[in-house]
């Protein structure tokens, strides 16, 4: 058994979504493996439960299984492809009515924190270090829109009313600052960022 | 419609899910025919999911509750069905370097493969032994599909042939012999007309690719003894070239030989 497993361990994630096209459960379940805790981590952070993360969890792998062929190598890495279904589903459902409420009451308990961090948390190894960097160099209202936008789920819209900030100012911080981000980040080797 | 410059500010945001509802479906209408904002979108979305990467330890029981939710298929029902050619938002452009896949095993027989029967670690690693490049990839599945299709694809290829401003492509050999012959619509249907190939063994197929921007993208199987199918392209752009290559009966997802034959379209 260890045997087999050391050999699934090794096949690309390409490889991987192939043999799950073919419904194949060991390898769904090894892309699980190496990719569920970043799927579920962005769930969980966006929506602040950990309920709902699962659910989201569970539903962007089922999706991968019925519909593998939306995975495209050539456009990005399988984490990345996973990560941004995770957020666009995470962010729908905070989105709805009792997430919102949900998310007021995060607010309301933020607030004695008051300082935006993200260098405390449980970042993916390697990678971690080069994005705390990337995201120390951003201006912090540029990295302020960007973080609420992304991990609190808001619409730009929706950030410019909470910084009392014209829409436009948002739309630039959020455009310059993932532009600043992308050209750290490949300064620092991250592949994949380039256009 | 967004023009390509608003369009072009806008992905940064886009990528982080965080447009309005209207905003959203715009870009997503340009992306559909913008490979260069697509390219821009893809990198985004890596510096995106840089910022999300925040691993957790996953939930116990988790796993078990995916597996059960996996929905049952009968011994007898067929994989996906072949794909079109991407979706909407494929890019045939991306700066992102070739990723390695490897060519699908040969189809098992039904009975091996239904839910529960799991494609043991044994063939995949038979499989990902058969590596090959690929630009860029959409699976390839199963010909059930283009079966289903075959029954109501008569009477579609002959209203194809008097489609205003449909193509006729005839896909030959190397040697110029008419192998095939398909009609393609201006709205990104295509049919086998007629078929001069060879039967194969059963456990071959013919499989049809679209050649787009230089990648071959597979458009499905043809089986083993092409009679009729149909195909589509829709929402991506027209191939151009058609060509068709000899495979394992499964299909693979590259060509892992070389085309047999080709037809401009």
């Amino acid at each position: 058994m260890k045997k087999h497993m050391d050999q699934i361990g090794e096949v690309s994630d390409a490889q991987l979504v192939t043999a799950v096209a073919r419904y194949s459960e060991v390898a769904l379940a090894e892309v699980y493996r190496r990719h569920g805790g970043a799927v579920y981590g962005l769930a969980r952070r966006v929506l602040n439960s950990t309920s709902e993360a699962e659910d989201v969890t569970q539903e962007v792998f089922l999706r991968l299984w019925n519909q593998p062929d939306r995975f495209d190598p050539g456009r990005g890495t399988l984490r990345s492809f996973l990560l941004a279904q995770s957020h666009a589903r995470a962010v729908d459902a905070v989105r709805s009515l009792n997430a919102r409420r949900a998310r007021e009451a995060k607010d309301a308990r933020r607030t004695a924190a008051a300082e935006y961090d993200m260098s405390h948390e449980a970042w993916d190894l390697a990678l971690a270090d080069k994005v705390a960097g990337a995201l120390a160099e951003l201006p912090l209202d540029e990295r302020r829109a960007i973080e609420l936008a992304y991990f609190d789920g808001r619409t730009y819209i929706e950030v410019a009313e909470l910084l009392d900030t014209p829409e436009g100012t948002i739309k630039s911080r959020i455009r310059n600052g993932m532009r600043r981000m992308r050209a750290a980040l490949v300064e620092a080797g991250v592949q994949g960022v380039d256009a | 419609m967004m023009s390509h410059h608003e369009a072009a500010e806008l992905l940064a945001v886009f990528a982080l899910d965080a447009l309005e509802p209207d905003e959203h479906e715009l870009i997503e209408a340009h992306l559909a025919e913008c490979p260069r904002c697509r390219a821009e979108l893809d990198a985004h979305r890596q510096v995106a999911a840089a910022l999300g990467n925040s691993v957790e330890p996953l939930p116990e029981g988790l796993w078990s509750s995916i597996a059960s939710a996996l929905p049952p298929r009968r011994d007898d029902e067929p994989p996906p069905m072949p794909t079109l050619v991407r979706d909407q938002t494929g890019d045939e452009t991306s700066a992102a370097p070739p990723a390695a896949t490897f060519a699908a095993p040969p189809a098992r027989p039904r009975a091996a493969r239904g839910r529960g029967r799991l494609i043991s670690v044994a063939s995949l690693a038979v499989a990902a032994a058969a590596v090959a490049a690929v630009l860029g990839i959409s699976l390839v599945h199963d010909n059930n599909q283009i079966s289903n299709l075959q029954h109501s694809s008569a009477t579609s290829a002959a209203a194809a042939l008097t489609t205003r401003g449909h193509k006729v492509v005839d896909v030959e050999s190397a040697s110029h012999v008419q192998l095939a012959q398909f009609v393609v619509t201006p709205s990104g249907q295509g049919y086998l007309v007629k078929s001069n190939l060879p039967t194969l063994s059963s456990a071959q197929t013919y499989q049809l690719w679209g050649v787009i921007n230089g990648k071959a993208i597979s458009l499905g199987l043809l089986g083993h003894t092409p009679n009729r199918a149909a195909f589509t392209f829709a929402g991506s752009p027209t191939p151009s070239k058609l060509a068709i290559t000899v495979e394992p009966a499964g299909g693979s997802v590259v060509p892992t030989g070389s085309m047999l034959a080709t037809g401009t379209v």
